[in-house]
């Protein structure tokens, strides 16, 4: 504590200047009824050394991804993060910067933060981009608030949206919290055995608001039909599509297909999975969104000289000027941490981002070949493709197999989708990204392979 | 001028990555992407320097003094950015099993503890990740437990005209009206005016104390009874909780469900805009529908502390998917460790600095002030404020046409942030001022000396400012107007 304030030991001093004798004076305000009587029951103060010894101690205690196999994935993914972004994005002037109300010191954050989504722009093929939401859930709910705004006047379903019934129920439950209070009705698009969107079903979510679908979708796979679901919902129905950032770099973007709003999680660019936070939200949308669109936006501008200046822009739709007519109530979001994903990005490159897609299609390539050829287990979904996640049919409960793995073969096997649908307990969830090497492969091959043995 | 898109080394420039484990992937065709987004093609030295050039660009608490009042700008302690790079932080999967996670959740579950004693409350979530979001979670919280107890005709929230832009449009968010009471005149909550609007109608009262301007409600306890008399909730909006730890809290304010910046209080660095994060804490009526999974400790039969997620039974559900922003609840740790029991003298220095810096610029030496133009006057009469503190520009709009923009903008060539500009918006020409704890006297000292010159400086050299930042001022209405929202690559 006493290298953290610079005026202990000098209030005496100070509060005379003011006419003051005691630090009480200070709080004399504080009516009487209200006031705490006894002192905070906490420990005593600690130096930093002792923090950071028992940070070490407290978190050694958790078990990292890398530090062995992992294959548990489901929306968040252990990309390895060049060196450089962690130093640069903790420098003093990022790292402790306000959102840049004042443009003229904040010139480098802002042009940052344009060239942030001047790369989402590039990477999903929609022409705008916010600075980041909170996380995917919360940057889809509020796509879909902002998709109601736009269309429901001229819906036929009112203040109706459709969402696949395949978007994992803890994301499903931040869009209830978010589209509730707008009394927005939500539908469900059923998916076929294999695993795919319902066409036929999809085509009665014309004339509502919107419909919400992802790709890759929470079973891993790539859906081809989702290349057709704009013409069949009409141009007044917003397509939002939920993406995994990385899968881009094979995958078409979605702007190319029709979408009108893109979202996911930026995660797996500039930082770790990290227990789940700090992330970052993306929000990308056409042109016809952007006076209804939440978060931040930079724009660029001239100062009084004429010169080339950024600047936050369309601050009328935010909560600190319009209040409770805001097109959302964001005010803190995720700013440092898309600068983050801004280094990665721009460090990896076109070709880079190619690459990285690539390792992570290539180990799920090659994950399947091992795992599908043992005996005993089966692909939920044989004729799926799929980017860096698939889903495995096992003859009895997957959270025995995990239990197993962990406990005696060091190995993260996945992730058990019965802890997202209960009907789905003999379905383990497995990903695979760039971390992911042949002798981890093997290390579950074979574990899967004992386990199947041990309990034959 | 540093310019990313201007990087177009050969193709394959950049990041180079092991070999893939396989080159075969199987993407339908339709599917396939045709061509690459134009990222930058740049090398590790070119990025690196793009980058460092961009921070000498920007202003942050490490560059200067930085008094944006509301907003809490403290040191950010470094070892707390060296503990979340810890792999036992950076690389863990919230979805592993619990026995994966027991050192996050020991953690957890102290902050939880820790955070409810402060304001006294009865539980805890961290899962909100910013205050907005905090905001919005007590609300929704507060919107179930009326529907489960029969109430939920309760359609309204009522703000004070001087709350927080978030407190509205959050409650909106879960589809409430919002009821805006004025305030007094000298800025104080109008008991009068609640008592006129409370009703069978009203779901909650959202306010912060001290209040926006910096002042501590000296009837906070009666507000809570006229509300909770009407069969209304009182959320507490903790943006400015830093001013009153071991002095007061919001349990004995009488408030139900309040939340915490993390970003604020507990020194999470604001990092440009965020990542912040937004805990609730609630009174054990509303305990039961806090977003899920909560942390529990148990002992086990070997006399170890097992760490637990608990899903409470009325859960609204997820705010976030995953457990909020850990990493800042992991900084918050570190920092409220750092003070412990003293958290209470980091308040009383917070206040401290405040009210010596608003002496400071109240009180100029009669040399000075017969130098200045005119002097502005306080936003709200005061014996002592909290944290920070408002001032009214008029007095010096009128003598000299200079306006609280003008002042703001030319602090900014002494190297300062500009304080908070024109809000609480029931202070015309506000400006709002809060030094935290961690500015040493030396520097408030020389921060009142610079804004008293510059109310004496030439007003028109004041009403063009800045003229040694970066770029001169901005002009927002070309960008609103022309919205050029992104790198126009290929006219270049």
């Amino acid at each position: 504590m006493v290298d953290q304030l610079p005026n202990l030991g000098r209030e005496k001093q100070m509060l005379a200047e003011m006419g003051m004798s005691s630090m009480d004076d200070l709080f004399s305000d504080i009516p009487t009824g209200v006031q705490r009587k006894v002192p905070l029951d906490l420990p005593e103060p600690q130096t930093e050394e002792e923090i950071f010894r028992e940070a070490q101690m407290l978190l050694g205690m958790n078990v990292p991804v890398n530090s062995r196999p992992s294959f548990i994935g489901a929306g968040l993914y252990s990309n390895y993060v060049p060196s450089m972004v962690p130093m640069l994005a903790t420098r003093g002037e990022f790292l402790t910067a306000y959102t840049p109300y004042q443009p003229e010191v904040s010139q480098g954050f802002l042009q940052a933060m344009w060239e942030f989504q001047t790369m989402i722009s590039e990477l999903v093929e929609l022409p705008v981009s916010n600075v980041s939401m909170y996380d995917a859930s919360t940057a889809a709910a509020e796509a879909i608030t902002c998709a109601v705004r736009v269309h429901d006047r001229k819906s036929t379903q009112k203040s109706t949206i459709y969402v696949s019934e395949l978007v994992p129920p803890h994301r499903m439950s931040v869009i209830h919290n978010y589209t509730q209070g707008a009394d927005i009705v939500i539908k469900k698009i059923p998916h076929g055995d294999d695993g795919l969107l319902n066409l036929d079903a999809a085509a009665e979510a014309e004339g509502a608001c919107a419909v919400y679908v992802e790709q890759p979708n929470a079973f891993g796979l790539l859906d081809e039909g989702l290349c057709k679901l704009k013409s069949i919902i009409g141009d007044n129905t917003a397509l939002i599509v939920g993406v995994q950032p990385v899968s881009l770099g094979l995958v078409s973007p979605p702007g190319s297909y029709g979408a009108d709003i893109v979202v996911g999680e930026g995660q797996p660019f500039g930082i770790g999975p990290t227990a789940g936070g700090p992330i970052y939200g993306l929000f990308a949308c056409t042109e016809a969104y952007i006076r209804q669109m939440p978060g931040r936006i930079v724009g660029l501008s001239r100062d009084s000289d004429g010169e080339r200046a950024f600047t936050l822009t369309l601050s009328t739709r935010e909560q600190h000027i319009r209040r409770h007519r805001a097109t959302s109530n964001i005010c803190s979001n995720e700013t440092l941490i898309a600068l983050m994903g801004s280094m990665h990005m721009a460090l990896l490159g076109p070709e880079g981002l190619e690459s990285l897609a690539i390792r992570n299609a290539g180990a799920c390539s090659a994950a399947k070949a091992a795992i599908f050829s043992i005996e005993g287990i089966e692909s939920a979904h044989p004729n799926g493709f799929h980017f860096n996640e698939f889903v495995v049919k096992l003859p009895s409960e997957a959270s025995k197999l995990l239990q197993y793995l962990d406990e005696e073969c060091d190995v993260t096997g996945g992730f058990d989708l019965s802890n997202w649908w209960p009907e789905y307990d003999n379905q383990l969830l497995i990903c695979t990204t760039d971390q992911i090497d042949i002798e981890d492969i093997e290390q579950l091959a074979e574990g899967i392979s004992k386990w199947l043995e041990v309990n034959a | 001028m540093s310019d990313l898109f201007a990087f177009k080394g050969a193709e394959g420039a950049g990041y180079a990555q092991p070999k893939p484990v396989s080159n075969e992937f199987n993407i339908p065709t339709k599917l396939q992407r045709k061509e690459l987004p134009r990222w930058p093609r740049a090398s590790e030295p070119e990025i690196v320097r793009h980058y460092t050039w961009l921070s000498t660009r920007s202003h942050g608490i490490d560059s200067g003094f930085y008094p944006l009042g509301s907003c809490t700008m403290k040191h950010n302690p470094r070892v707390n950015e060296r503990i979340v790079q810890l792999s036992g932080m950076n690389d863990i999967h919230p979805l592993a099993p619990a026995s994966h996670l027991q050192g996050l959740m020991a953690i957890f579950h102290e902050m939880q503890e820790m955070l409810a004693h402060c304001a006294g409350m009865d539980a805890v979530t961290l899962q909100p990740v910013a205050g907005a979001q905090g905001e919005f979670t007590a609300i929704r919280c507060i919107q179930e437990y009326h529907r489960d107890i029969g109430e939920e005709h309760r359609n309204k929230v009522i703000v004070p005209d001087s709350a927080h832009g978030t407190n509205p449009a959050s409650a909106a968010m879960c589809g409430y009206e919002i009821i805006e009471i004025p305030s007094q005149d000298d800025g104080r909550l109008d008991l009068d005016a609640l008592r006129a609007v409370v009703g069978d109608d009203t779901a909650a009262m959202m306010i912060t104390n001290p209040s926006t301007l910096g002042v501590f409600e000296p009837e906070i306890a009666e507000a809570a009874e006229i509300v909770h008399s009407a069969g209304g909730q009182m959320y507490y909006d903790g943006a400015n909780f830093n001013a009153i730890l071991g002095k007061t809290n919001p349990g004995l304010m009488g408030f139900d469900a309040v939340h915490y910046n993390l970003h604020k209080t507990f020194s999470q660095p604001h990092g440009g805009g965020g990542p912040g994060a937004g805990p609730i804490g609630v009174k054990s009526h509303l305990s039961d529908y806090l977003p899920a999974p909560l942390v529990t400790a148990q002992t086990d039969d070997e006399g170890y502390l097992w760490f637990d997620w608990f899903e409470p039974p009325r859960s609204i559900g997820k705010v976030q998917q995953w457990h909020g922003n850990s990493g800042a609840t992991i900084r918050a740790w570190a920092f409220y460790r750092r003070y412990g029991k003293e958290l209470e003298t980091m308040s009383e220095h917070a206040v401290l600095n405040a009210n010596y810096l608003r002496h400071k610029i109240m009180n100029p030496s009669t040399e000075i002030l017969s130098s200045i133009h005119a002097m502005p006057v306080d936003g709200a009469p005061a014996e002592v404020v909290k944290h920070e503190f408002t001032l009214n520009m008029t007095p010096v709009k009128e003598a000299t046409g200079v306006t609280g923009k003008d002042v703001a903008k030319r602090l900014l060539d002494y190297g300062y942030m500009a304080p908070t500009l024109y809000f609480p918006m029931i202070v015309p020409e506000c400006l709002m001022f809060e030094p935290t704890e961690t500015e040493s006297k030396e520097a408030i000292d020389k921060f009142a000396e610079d804004f008293l010159n510059i109310l004496a400086e030439d007003p028109e050299y004041v009403k063009t400012a800045p003229h040694e930042t970066p770029v001169k001022r901005v002009d927002e209405v070309w960008a609103a107007r022309n919205l050029v929202l992104r790198h126009p690559l290929d006219e270049e």
